[in-house]
């Protein structure tokens, strides 16, 4: 009896460590990789629908500049988390798949993602592993990631690298890296006319991720549209110090709801503060992805990006042989960044007209949400009346709190 | 003093999954195994829990008591299967503990996330999520006009049922340990496991229960963190540590399952205090490093007091060979 049981008790322990060595693997390999054991005859299968499907798209987006050869590219991304923060890298994901589409790439042959990359050293060995697999194009999209590309790219100029919300590339001096970003500002400025309108409390509240200019000045729009339509509403702020820390969000969310803020935005990765927000029955403004589905009685809209413009742009220059733009950035009018659809059965009435007016305005002229007169929270003038402050280059620079905004640390 | 109350009901619900953790290790602890892989069986537990309940949706009909009963037991199982594995290797095999420990956190680790990912894969939206019902179900109760009384009702009966259901746990293993004769007879086996087995306990039996219990609870303990923390979605890393809180808060509450109760909200508070009472200048860093600064100082001061009864179990961390006595 105790042999049988003993033997038992291993043979578990097998299987356990079993299952354990296929976990190791599977998750350094990433989904997307190829499968080894593919049959030549799937092989010839699937690159037959590639091409053919390579041919049709070439021939809808680049009619003018003739055949463009997408076959041979090999397109690396370094994501911070997965597709299942249902944010920040769900929707990198959403505009990578798009692109894979219209380009008629092959996501499974063509595409290698790498997931959960911490904003370390690991950062470094992926990109080294994207490039080991022949990998074209390699991007790199959390801010963290930026010393690691700049140091990756000086090693292999002949791969390009595209860093997402970084700085550097301008200024390094290797004309294999390249910054992209957007005008998000402007998206937000539209999700913040739904947070205005729908609080009563007037006290709307913020979950930031950390206090460096991007989020600065993604709350600053955000809370400038709001202003918009309600003059007497104010903001509190609190920091969760990390991008994607869902149980901080979540805690951060609920202190600002104890406060009495009754509309919640964000500039976090996960869906923690919409569910929170839900819970607590208050509503809720995301960012990057469309949260209905997680919080369908709280989400009002969101402010959400389509990153596929820049990665088509960006893979059609290399596959045509052409330069990237070394710092790239477009908004509203281009696509790149606009809010989710409103969540109807909730937002407050004239929401709809208020954004569409304010987008009018986007669009038809050369109005920025940062138009003076601005006050920072402690009486400086830092837009004067009359004047627009730009974002000079594609990482948003604009660091001041506005006048109206509460950050509590 | 809203902001006080308000402190004390979030402090409660960043408690709890602290407070499963610590009563599976105290459990595990006195059975005379030190136990470093809650991290590990918290995660297992986080997952199982939600496939549970993804699976009891699924097969069982619907969404609700029978989602939220699947995620309660699949969690348990898992981190008893966790627990097993250790059990097998320290009591059987007579491995080293705190290597076995750590080693079970790092399976944990990977299982949770990997099954996580696989799970969020397998679903039509790209990531794992149970039902509305089954959400609803891990929300808070509402005890009608009991809810409602001012102040009390908000500290005392505005929770989700697993804090009721830990706090439960803990009184009942405060009574199992004192007054119980199972109780007693593991903490002889913990104490001093010779004179147990002179005296006619089968340490080997006791020890594998214990342990696979404690392993049990602190899966629960995961299932907290996936299902109402996170709201019932797999999120990657969602554990992020607080099995190691646990591992701490054991010492904290000097292996005492009812101080168990304060001590979690205690820590719970400390993860939460710094967005209910900000200082205007102090870092935030500094409040997250409170929770292991007074672990040290708890430390230092029952080290010094040299309490007999409120130290660790004495053969906790060795194994016991029979032909040693």
């Amino acid at each position: 009896m105790k042999k049988f049981v003993s033997a038992f008790l291993s043979f578990a322990m097998i299987f356990s460590l079993a299952a354990c060595g296929s976990g190791n693997s599977e998750t350094t390999a990433a989904p997307t990789t190829t499968p080894a054991a593919t049959t030549s005859a799937d092989t010839t299968a699937a690159e037959k629908d590639t091409t053919a499907a390579a041919t049709t798209a070439a021939e809808a987006t680049t009619a003018a500049t003739g055949d463009v050869d997408y076959s041979k590219l090999k397109i690396g991304f370094v994501h911070i988390s997965d597709p299942s923060d249902k944010g920040y890298t769900y929707n990198h994901d959403l505009g990578t798949q798009k692109m894979a589409k219209e380009l008629g790439l092959d996501v499974n042959t063509q595409i290698i993602n790498k997931y959960n990359i911490p904003e370390g050293a690991e950062c470094g060995t992926a990109l080294r592993e994207l490039v080991d697999a022949g990998c074209n194009i390699i991007f790199a999209t959390s801010f963290g990631f930026e010393n690691y590309v700049l140091e990756v790219a000086k090693e292999y100029p002949d791969v390009q690298f595209c860093h997402a919300t970084g700085y550097q590339a301008a200024t390094s001096g290797l004309s294999n890296v390249h910054n992209y970003f957007g005008e998000i500002h402007q998206a937000r400025y539209l999700s913040g006319i739904a947070a205005g309108l729908k609080t009563s409390t007037n006290k709307i509240g913020y979950v930031a991720a950390m206090a460096t200019p991007e989020v600065i000045s993604g709350y600053d729009a955000f809370y400038l549209g709001a202003k918009s339509v309600n003059p007497d509403v104010t903001m509190e702020v609190m920091y969760t110090n990390s991008w994607n820390d869902p149980t901080k969000e979540a805690q951060v969310a609920k202190a600002l709801i104890d406060d009495g803020c009754d509309v919640i935005g964000q500039h976090c990765d996960s869906t923690a503060a919409a569910t929170t927000a839900e819970q607590n029955g208050v509503f809720h403004v995301g960012y990057n992805s469309d949260m209905r589905d997680a919080a369908p009685k709280a989400s009002l809209t969101s402010a959400v990006w389509d990153w596929s413009i820049y990665l088509e742009y960006a893979v059609n220059c290399v596959a045509k042989g052409e330069a990237i733009d070394v710092d790239w950035s477009k908004g509203l009018k281009d696509g790149v960044c606009d809010i989710s659809p409103l969540n109807d059965s909730i937002i407050a009435d004239g929401t709809k007209e208020a954004i569409d007016a304010a987008r009018e305005k986007f669009l038809t002229s050369d109005w920025d949400v940062f138009t003076g007169p601005l006050k920072d929270n402690e009486g400086n003038e830092v837009v004067k009346e009359g004047e627009t402050f730009k974002e000079p280059a594609s990482a948003p620079s604009f660091n001041h709190i506005l006048e109206g905004i509460t950050v509590k640390e | 003093m809203d902001n006080i109350i308000n402190l004390l009901n979030a402090a409660v619900a960043a408690g709890t999954p602290l407070l499963l953790g610590t009563l599976g290790e105290i459990l595990t602890e006195k059975s005379g195994n030190l136990n470093l892989g809650v991290e590990g069986m918290m995660f297992m537990g986080a997952v199982s829990g939600l496939a549970g309940g993804l699976a009891a949706e699924q097969w069982l009909g619907g969404a609700g008591v029978m989602a939220a009963v699947g995620a309660l037991l699949i969690s348990f199982l898992a981190g008893a299967l966790g627990a097993l594995i250790y059990s097998f290797l320290t009591i059987t095999l007579r491995a080293n503990q705190n290597v076995t420990g750590l080693t079970l956190t790092i399976f944990g680790t990977g299982f949770g996330n990997f099954f996580g990912e696989i799970l969020g894969q397998r679903s039509a939206t790209g990531f794992a999520q149970v039902t509305q019902g089954t959400q609803a179900m891990f929300q808070p109760i509402h005890f009608g006009a009991l809810s409602d009384i001012p102040i009390l009702g908000k500290l005392l009966f505005s929770y989700n049922w697993i804090v009721y259901f830990s706090v439960a746990l803990a009184i009942l293993m405060a009574w199992f340990f004192k007054k119980s004769r199972t109780g007693l007879n593991l903490r002889a086996v913990g104490e001093d496991p010779a004179t147990a087995d002179a005296a006619g306990i089968n340490v080997t039996r006791y020890k594998y229960l214990a342990t696979i219990v404690g392993g049990g609870i602190c899966g629960i303990g995961g299932m907290y963190m996936c299902m109402v923390t996170c709201n019932g979605i797999w999120v990657h890393g969602c554990v992020s540590g607080y099995g190691w809180l646990a591992v701490a808060l054991v010492i904290f509450a000097t292996w005492n399952p009812a101080r168990a109760i304060l001590c979690g909200i205690i820590f719970g508070g400390l993860t939460v205090l710094r967005m209910y009472f900000p200082i205007k200048g102090l870092a935030t860093q500094f409040y997250d490093m409170v929770p292991y600064i007074v672990t040290i100082v708890v430390l230092v001061i029952t080290s010094i007091r040299q309490s007999r009864e409120h130290s660790q179990p004495k053969s906790c961390g060795n194994n016991y060979f029979r032909e040693e006595r």
